[in-house]
């Protein structure tokens, strides 16, 4: 009795493939036209809606918030009696919560009132149709908009509408150790220029006992956000507009600078994990981590802990910082009544009160202009530094928030370059045909002209 | 004779049948002998054994240990202290009591309605008339080549349209048809003498007794590591539940491990996440090692009684 | 991923033609119709569930292979084959490929070698091997999320203690997650710790099957006892060797657990199941390109499944 894989049986299942097709294209979606799917830039009229008792807010707790994000649940609740919120961790950063959502899309149900959506993300559900435009919710609430950071509010705007509001924002900060820098005889500041830090980093590794003096963001996940810093003050950057300019000459310059650092003058490592750790860790004795985890390396460090702008490069002194974090979006996706009680928490967890709680909390930046920050300061001084460099941050490069994947290819353009001490400037040469492709294939054709 | 074997169809290979001279034991307690057994027997044993046994045991080390012992560069072995502060952190950050009745209720009924279903088809496949029953064969075939990943975004498009999300029977129904015990049992059952059926089916008993006086109690070692691997199966399946549920109420324990892991801080990291990792394996280590005789038993000498 | 990676424990045919083959066609009789609907009873559930939710799911994948779509997008456009083109064309094929290959080589070879090692030396006749027999196995049973997290933390380049054993010695630990080389290496090496104990039972199994004289022969006692075991045993292990090829291949080409843990983002450990998983749900949401993947996998898994059916017969013809 064997078992023949003949003719017969592969006709047979070919038939049995053919009429099950039809059962198969159900629930996926439709193919009309082929036009895209771009979010609606008509307002939804929301006069008239009663909001819904009962809405899901999806988070990934970023800087470990879960416990203020209740907390400020709980006041909202006692304010709005009638809506109740649900904290769902949808994930464990942004990339999990995005890939739990997209699916929800794909399935047209289960999904949030509230949605925690990264830089690199609310971009795409834009151009998905995931996300509502929140003008008119705003408007009708009554959100003084004008209160927002600029920079911060302004992350969101795409065609003319606010797509989603500022929520847990960070910039990267510069991290010292003031116990190494004094031993080291160096001034209790952070580097002006990384030309400066080259001059002080053989000083500090020397004296400090620490393995590195610098120790560069884990790659996965940050290297295409922190090493904008380096792009920039080399006057380089992953890119210009819509033009991917990382294997410009500026941008080889900067990377070469920082496989030298590692390879050449052998004062910089990369972290495997998280930066933060290694530096509370007395591993590095310096590194640019996110604001939000200001909170957690003042817990942890047995140490002197000093914070401050990041360095400028030989092009660019300042204005070489990037900002960076996550937001708050509504999805398309659910009844006006959820869009409009998932506007009235919106509102309520952005106003000044609630930002300054968050911040206490996490080190994430108060997003409101007139958040009391005077209580926050008073116990943590170095949240000050900050808000102070919100004022000399720049736009990212497009190639990083608003290409599919692009973090991910930078991440590992970075790791041939920073790790395996590949050529820079074919590594970038690489990079930039496959931005160059994912820009072609996926983002050019849904863009409005 | 196409049943995939791992043993010798053939034991007795005319090759190896003439004794030889030289593979006459030594004597059991010359000093030579004493050597070999330790070098060839006792110390690769400890070495596959330890290296098995460590990265389990620095686990558990680890769980013990405060964040500063971990986030160090002067790393001692063993912790300062039992200190179960990483237990009460991992437990209460997530519901694990839960995480572990969703498992075991998950890997019960999923394993049970699993291997019931595969013995039925299985009999059915090999002792009922039917049209194009190989051909049926056939797709259970092809069926146990069809990564479960691939079949993620489909299935959830559907269970989640059925209100299956965040159910435990969201988590277990897609899993339930088995083509991997029914192919098992198939090519057990095929093995087992005709004349024992012939004689019943004399006796005027139907299928149905045939199948569990007969045929399920002469094969219960297969059976039983069919359900063996299904139990594995279901106890450590990941991307599913992952994707099907996110709420701790309906979470498995792979799943509530991964909800561990936070974003951006994780100075205290470590310590928690082994503490979990040990609440996660620990459970289906100790059944292992309860029915370990049954079940290496069954894996390893079904060949002698199938 | 251990869903077919248990060995057949009984499949040793001791009477060669079952008693399927020995039922003639007859015409439909009442008998035959009873046992029309005996089967359809007993086996229907079972194939209603395959044909649902892996069936359907397989037809939708090749269905969705000829889309452009974004996942989360409720729109899509058809493209034929253009993703399978993209593919095969772009530089995701040769890196795709090459790391699904190096993967799949390295730990179907690994535990293959390993566990026929493991094996020799537990079925030597001292007290203890029971132990070590379940001991070895064990890691095969636990969670590949749980064991990735153990293992990811001992490789931590930071506080690893295989980076502390380093530092000891004066060395400083290899970048194990930033080198997309290293991360290979480190995720192959703890599949194939995982699943060696699979292979070593397997084997075992296949060596106390051999008659009396030639385990005496495989047991490496004495003179040229290693010679003697790669001449004789081994050559009658290749059928045990045959089902742990083709089984372990199979599951190797399906690892998903280990690396999504390992390796989220796929750095270096890119293997088709995880190209095809990272495309749709990580950031590139490809659900199109992802399904071609997944249908370009499918069929690798089914060619190697039908060369293994003719091997098999082809060999017990000749035999």
């Amino acid at each position: 009795m064997a078992l023949h894989l003949d003719r017969r049986h592969f006709l047979g299942l070919a038939g049995a493939t053919a009429s099950a097709a039809a059962l198969a294209a159900c629930g996926g979606p439709s193919t009309t036209g082929g036009g895209q799917a771009t979010s609606q830039a008509a307002d939804i009229d929301f006069s008239g809606v009663k909001p819904a008792a009962k809405i899901d807010f999806w988070s990934s707790h970023p800087g470990q918030s879960q416990d203020v994000e209740k907390s400020l649940i709980d006041k909202f609740h006692a304010q709005n009696p009638d809506i109740t919120v649900n904290l769902v961790t949808a994930g464990a950063n942004y990339e999990e919560i995005a890939q739990k959502f997209q699916t929800a899309q794909a399935a047209k149900s289960g999904l949030p009132g509230v949605v925690v959506l990264s830089d690199v993300w609310w971009f795409r559900y834009y151009t998905n149709g995931s996300i509502i435009p929140v003008d008119s919710l705003t408007k009708q609430l009554d959100m003084k908009m004008d209160d927002f950071q600029k920079s911060l509010v302004d992350d969101y705007k795409y065609d003319g509408k606010q797509w989603a509001l500022p929520y847990g924002r960070s910039t990267p900060l510069f991290y010292y150790n003031k116990d190494h820098f004094a031993a080291a005889g160096l001034p209790d500041r952070a580097p002006k220029t990384w030309d400066e830090f080259g001059e002080w980093a053989p000083k500090l590794k020397a004296s400090s006992g620490a393995q590195y003096a610098y120790i560069y963001p884990a790659l996965a996940g940050y290297a295409g956000w922190t090493l904008q810093n380096m792009l920039w003050g080399w006057g380089g950057g992953w890119s210009n507009e819509w033009d991917i300019t990382c294997d410009s000459t500026e941008s080889v310059a900067a990377l070469q600078w920082a496989q030298d650092s590692i390879y050449k003058d052998k004062w910089a490592g990369v972290s495997s994990k998280e930066a933060a750790d290694d530096f509370s860790a007395g591993l590095t004795s310096t590194t640019i981590s996110s604001t939000g985890s200001l909170l957690g390396i003042l817990k942890s460090a047995k140490f002197n802990v000093g914070v401050g702008f990041l360095p400028g490069g030989p092009k660019a002194q300042s204005n070489v910082c990037p900002t960076g974090g996550a937001g708050l979006g509504i999805p398309s996706g659910i009844t006006k009544e959820e869009q409009l009680a998932a506007g009235t928490f919106l509102k309520f967890i952005t106003q000044p009160e609630s930002t300054a709680e968050f911040s206490a909390a996490t080190g994430y930046m108060p997003t409101r202009k007139s958040a009391d920050m005077t209580a926050v300061l008073a116990k943590t001084p170095q949240i000050k530094t900050a808000m102070d460099q919100l004022a000399v941050t720049k736009v990212q490069d497009n190639a990083r928030v608003f290409l599919p994947g692009a973090d991910q290819e930078m991440a590992k353009a970075a790791a041939k370059i920073l790790t395996q001490q590949g050529d820079v400037k074919s590594s970038m040469t690489d990079l930039k045909s496959t931005l160059q492709g994912i820009y072609d294939r996926d983002v050019k054709p849904k863009l409005k002209a | 004779m196409t049943s995939l074997s791992p043993v010798n169809p053939d034991p007795a290979a005319p090759a190896v049948s003439t004794p030889d001279p030289a593979l006459r034991p030594d004597r059991p307690f010359s000093r030579r002998n004493l050597v070999q057994t330790i070098v060839g027997g006792y110390l690769p044993l400890l070495i596959a054994t330890l290296v098995v046994f460590l990265p389990l045991l620095w686990m558990v080390l680890s769980s013990f240990k405060s964040s500063g012992e971990i986030v160090t560069t002067d790393l001692k072995i063993l912790p300062e202290s039992l200190n179960l502060e990483n237990y009460r952190t991992a437990m209460t950050t997530v519901p694990f009591g839960q995480f572990f009745l969703n498992s075991t209720i998950v890997t019960l009924a999923g394993a049970t309605i699993k291997v019931l279903l595969a013995i039925l088809t299985a009999y059915a496949l090999v002792f009922v008339r039917f049209p194009f029953r190989n051909f049926i064969f056939l797709l259970i075939l092809v069926a146990l080549m069809v990564p479960p990943q691939v079949s993620i975004l489909p299935n959830f498009i559907l269970i989640a349209g059925i209100g299956g999300k965040n159910t435990l029977w969201g988590i277990i129904l897609p899993g339930l048809g088995t083509a991997f015990g029914t192919f098992l049992l198939r090519q057990h059952f095929r093995t087992l003498p005709a004349s024992i059926l012939e004689s019943a089916e004399m006796d005027g008993a139907g299928h149905w007794r045939r199948l569990w006086q007969i045929v399920v109690p002469v094969s219960v070692p297969s059976i039983a590591t069919v359900a063996l691997v299904t139990i594995v199966t279901e106890w450590n399946d990941y991307i599913w539940p992952l994707i099907i549920t996110d709420r701790p109420e309906t979470m498995t324990l792979p799943v509530g491990l991964t909800l561990l892991q936070n974003s951006e801080s994780n100075a205290a990291g470590w310590g928690v996440l082994m503490a979990g990792a040990v609440l996660v394996i620990v459970p289906i280590l100790i059944i292992f090692a309860a029915l370990q005789r049954y079940i290496v038993a069954g894996l390893t000498q079904g060949s002698v009684t199938g | 991923m251990t869903r077919q990676l248990a060995p057949h424990p009984s499949a040793k045919p001791k009477r060669p033609p079952g008693p399927a083959a020995k039922i003639p066609h007859r015409r439909w009789t009442a008998r035959n119709r009873r046992d029309f609907f005996v089967f359809l009873a007993m086996a229907l559930p079972n194939l209603v569930l395959i044909a649902v939710f892996t069936y359907r799911p397989l037809i939708s994948n090749m269905y969705y292979s000829t889309l452009d779509w974004t996942l989360g997008s409720p729109t899509a456009t058809v493209v034929g084959l253009a993703n399978y083109a993209t593919f095969f064309t772009s530089n995701d094929a040769p890196k795709v490929l090459g790391t699904t290959a190096v993967f799949t080589v390295v730990t179907v070879g690994g535990s293959m070698l390993l566990g026929l090692l493991v094996a020799v030396a537990l079925n030597g006749k001292i007290r203890g091997t029971t132990f070590a027999r379940s001991a070895v196995f064990a890691p095969y049973v636990l969670s590949g999320v749980g064991v990735g997290l153990v293992w990811l933390f001992i490789f931590d380049p930071g506080y690893g203690v295989l980076a502390w054993l380093l530092r000891g010695i004066g060395q400083q630990s290899p970048q194990w997650i930033n080198d997309p080389q290293l991360s290979l290496v480190m995720v192959i090496l703890v599949y194939v710790w995982k699943n060696l104990g699979y292979c070593a039972v397997v084997y075992l199994a296949g060596l106390q099957s051999l008659p009396k004289d030639v385990m005496e022969a495989a047991s490496l006692d004495g003179a040229n006892g290693f010679r003697r075991f790669l001449s004789i045993s081994l050559p009658l292990l290749s059928p045990t060797t045959f089902f742990l090829l083709i089984t372990t291949m199979l599951s190797s080409l399906q690892a998903f657990d280990l690396i999504r843990i390992m390796t989220p983002l796929g750095t270096g450990t890119s293997t088709l199941i995880y190209e095809a998983y990272l495309q749709a749900f990580g950031a590139y949401n490809r659900a199109g390109y992802s399904a071609a993947i997944s249908v370009v996998l499918f069929a690798i898994l089914l060619v190697i499944t039908v060369l293994q059916l003719r091997f098999v017969e082809r060999k017990v013809h000749y035999s």
